[in-house]
């Protein structure tokens, strides 16, 4: 039923949007991007500074959105509430066929990071295999390195997380996962590498009561993703614009630089063959 | 009973601001004791405050995530609320869902997810009756519930460390600020009492004043601004007269007394010169009839001499008893033969049996003052010549010891009354009736520093006198 309302939603949209003026529009309402919920998504100088970058890139107005779970940031995609989002590699393959890249961020000069498994500081586990049992934290169903990268290992083994673990949490945010192994509320948990590092830099005390045991191998960096149908409307394409030439304006420069980021670059699909791999595995 | 005997014999105008400071302190204590009460029953409302605020606000935060078991919401709003919480009031909130299994809690070490809460439930009492028990750690303990339904419960930890330790400063000062408001008031009373009590001091110092003889206290010295004390210092001034007048008249009746002795020796005296007389007038008409016949002359002359010899003797005595220049000289074995010629003869008058022994030697005897000794001896020889009657026996006996010489005077007599006992050995006031002769006794043996004790043994009664001797006495 959503998928027959969604896509009815797309198609009235698409047939809706040559009717309208893109000056108009552009007028009317700001460009809506949607940011990933599990990223840094509790900084909020970082946001103020993303959205005064992707405005002055775009010479226009932007509205940044923020939602919980992927889910929803990929329904917003889906359903045109919002224009264009950061979102995980895994949503992306998982509407592959709807959503179509516009920039894949560089991060310590590739646009790969890996996922890392955690456990507390004093915790004497050496891998995925010594937490049998152990309360687990994830962030979120649809994140490729808070999820899939350690639900297809267990798949691999034949198991699943919920026969795996003792208990199993959703913490809706890369943060939230350290914070839960850091206090103790779970003993492990699935985290971006990219997020942990750079807490490592901006919040050393939390990460320092977490140990990495594992780290996946290197897999397609979050990118930037707009609906495939409205690739060439000129809002999506002065964003695209705006996002590869961050490194070209001061605030893009300011931005990166507190993301830690190298820049944006266009990207292909292909960097995200990893995580599709991983996807056939729990599709087995 | 050794301290109130203490207290009591403290001056009053030290007791009376000891029992002020001392109900300074009781007061203090009770004071204290209600600033402690009231300050506890603020800390209880402040505590039961705190504690019915968190836990509603953390029943409106967590219900939803609590109904759906969402650890991680659950944690980050018990998580976010403790770093938001300014104070270290709050040491550990769990919360556990409607089977009792903990969600989740501010240190999940402590509380692990997934445990049972009822540990954490134990002595744990609802948010509005949590109050100070001395205990550092509280426990409170409410459900969870969301539109009338109970989903879970949550159980908070309350560090009152602080509050203990306020209580506690709030002691100490209460203690400090006592002692110190019952030192000044202490002292101001005593300040304040020693100055209303200064009369009584003097009135005190007067009374004991010249050895128990009470002096009057100078018009001066009389508080006029305090009509009550005047009053009372003019009254003891009144008393004092009085007092020195009766002594006065105790002094003439004593003096008196000398003559009183010897006038009741009067008669018999009289007889012991009109004796001889007769006897006298018979050498004289002798003389006269036989006046050629030398012998016969010879013989009433010294018949003459005889008599006139002792009647000199009798007049000595008697001018000797009452010579008032004698004071101060010494006592000699004459003194004694004076008192037996003046005894004799009342006792022959009564055919009474006299036995006389002066034992002690003259150099002992020197050592006392001869007037009051002869006094004394001789209102106890007078007593025991009345008491003895006719036919009678009355002895008197002079020993000497090293340290004291002891004078006994016995008697046949029925022994004394219960006043004459009380005249002789007691300090009380005269009895009506009667004479002073046997107080004069007491007050002389008193003076002369000795002692009278009184015994009746076969028949006889005896009164000894010991008086010490000056040197030894001096020794």
């Amino acid at each position: 039923m959503a998928c027959t309302r969604r896509d009815l939603l797309v198609g009235a949209v698409a047939l809706a949007a040559p009717f309208l003026s893109r000056g108009a529009m552009a007028q009317a309402q700001p460009f809506r991007f949607a940011l990933t919920p599990v990223f840094l998504d509790n900084d909020a100088a970082i946001i103020s500074t993303l959205r005064a970058a992707l405005a002055r890139g775009m010479g226009q107005d932007i509205e940044l959105v923020q939602r919980r779970t992927y889910q929803e940031i990929s329904g917003a995609l889906l359903d045109g509430s919002v224009d264009a989002a950061w979102t995980c590699g895994y949503p992306y393959l998982q509407h592959r066929a709807e959503l179509q890249l516009i920039g894949v961020p560089v991060w310590r000069g590739r646009p790969l990071y890996q996922s890392y498994l955690i456990v507390g500081s004093g915790d004497a586990a050496q891998s995925l295999s010594d937490l049998r049992g152990a309360v687990h934290a994830f962030s979120d169903p649809d994140s490729n390195s808070g999820f899939l990268v350690t639900a297809s290992d267990l798949a691999k083994a034949g198991e699943t997380p919920e026969q795996f673990f003792s208990r199993v949490i959703f913490t809706y945010g890369h943060r939230n996962v350290v914070r839960s192994v850091a206090g103790g509320l779970t003993r492990s948990g699935s985290v971006d590498g990219y997020v942990w590092e750079a807490l490592a830099l901006a919040e050393p005390d939390l990460t320092a009561r977490t140990r990495v045991i594992a780290r996946s191998e290197w897999l397609g960096f979050p990118p930037f993703v707009a609906r495939r149908d409205r690739i060439a409307e000129r809002g999506v394409e002065t964003c695209r614009s705006a996002l590869l030439g961050l490194g070209d304006t001061a605030e893009g420069r300011e931005v990166l630089r507190l993301l830690y980021l190298d820049g944006v670059i266009a990207g292909d699909d292909s960097l995200f063959d990893g995580i599709a791999r991983r996807m056939a595995v729990m599709a087995r | 009973m050794m301290i109130p005997r203490l207290f009591r014999d403290l001056p009053v105008t030290l007791r009376v601001p000891l029992v002020t400071a001392g109900l300074m302190i009781l007061m203090g204590l009770v004071a204290s004791q209600g600033v402690l009460y009231a300050l506890g029953r603020v800390q209880d409302a402040r505590l039961s405050e705190t504690a019915r605020l968190h836990v509603e606000g953390l029943s409106v935060a967590l219900g939803p995530s609590v109904l759906r078991q969402d650890v991680w919401e659950v944690y980050d709003i018990l998580d976010r609320a403790r770093s938001a919480y300014d104070g270290q009031r709050l040491l550990l909130s769990v919360v556990a869902d409607e089977r009792g299994r903990i969600l989740a809690a501010t240190d999940p070490p402590r509380a692990p997810v997934g445990n049972s809460i009822a540990a954490f439930q134990t002595g744990a009492v609802a948010p509005e009756t949590v109050r100070m028990t001395g205990e550092p750690v509280l426990r409170v303990s409410a459900p969870l519930v969301i539109q009338g339904r109970e989903i879970g419960s949550i159980v908070t930890e309350l560090d009152v460390t602080d509050l203990l330790a306020e209580r506690r400063s709030v002691a100490l000062w209460l203690l400090v600020g006592n002692a110190a408001a019952t030192a000044l008031l202490a002292f101001g009373g005593w300040l304040a009492v020693a100055r209303i009590l200064r009369p009584v001091g003097t009135l005190v110092q007067a009374m004991d004043a010249a050895q128990g003889s009470p002096r009057p206290i100078a018009e001066a010295e009389i508080p006029r601004g305090d009509p009550g004390f005047a009053r009372l210092i003019e009254t003891y001034n009144r008393m004092t007269t009085a007092v020195e007048r009766r002594n006065e008249a105790e002094r003439r009746l004593a003096e008196r007394e000398r003559f009183v002795s010897l006038g009741r020796l009067s008669s018999s005296l009289a007889h012991e010169i009109n004796n001889p007389l007769g006897g006298l007038l018979n050498a004289a008409d002798t003389i006269r009839t036989y006046a050629d016949r030398p012998e016969v002359v010879r013989q009433s002359a010294d018949l003459m001499q005889r008599g006139l010899g002792h009647l000199r003797d009798v007049a000595r005595a008697i001018l000797d008893q009452n010579r008032l220049d004698r004071a101060g000289q010494p006592l000699r074995p004459e003194d004694f033969e004076d008192l037996r010629l003046l005894f004799e003869p009342e006792a022959a008058s009564h055919a009474q049996v006299l036995s006389w022994q002066v034992e002690a030697p003259a150099a002992l005897l020197a050592q006392l003052p001869a007037a009051p000794v002869r006094q004394i001896a001789l209102n106890l020889l007078l007593n025991a010549g009345n008491a003895a009657g006719q036919a009678g026996q009355v002895g008197l006996s002079v020993t000497g010891a090293p340290a004291e010489l002891r004078l006994s005077v016995r008697d046949s007599g029925p022994g004394f009354s219960p006043f004459d006992l009380a005249r002789l050995m007691g300090s009380g006031p005269l009895p009506p009736g009667g004479g002073v002769g046997l107080r004069l006794v007491r007050d002389l043996v008193e003076a002369l520093g000795g002692r009278i004790s009184h015994d009746r043994h076969g028949g006889m009664t005896e009164v000894r006198v010991d008086l010490p001797l000056r040197e030894a006495a001096d020794a």
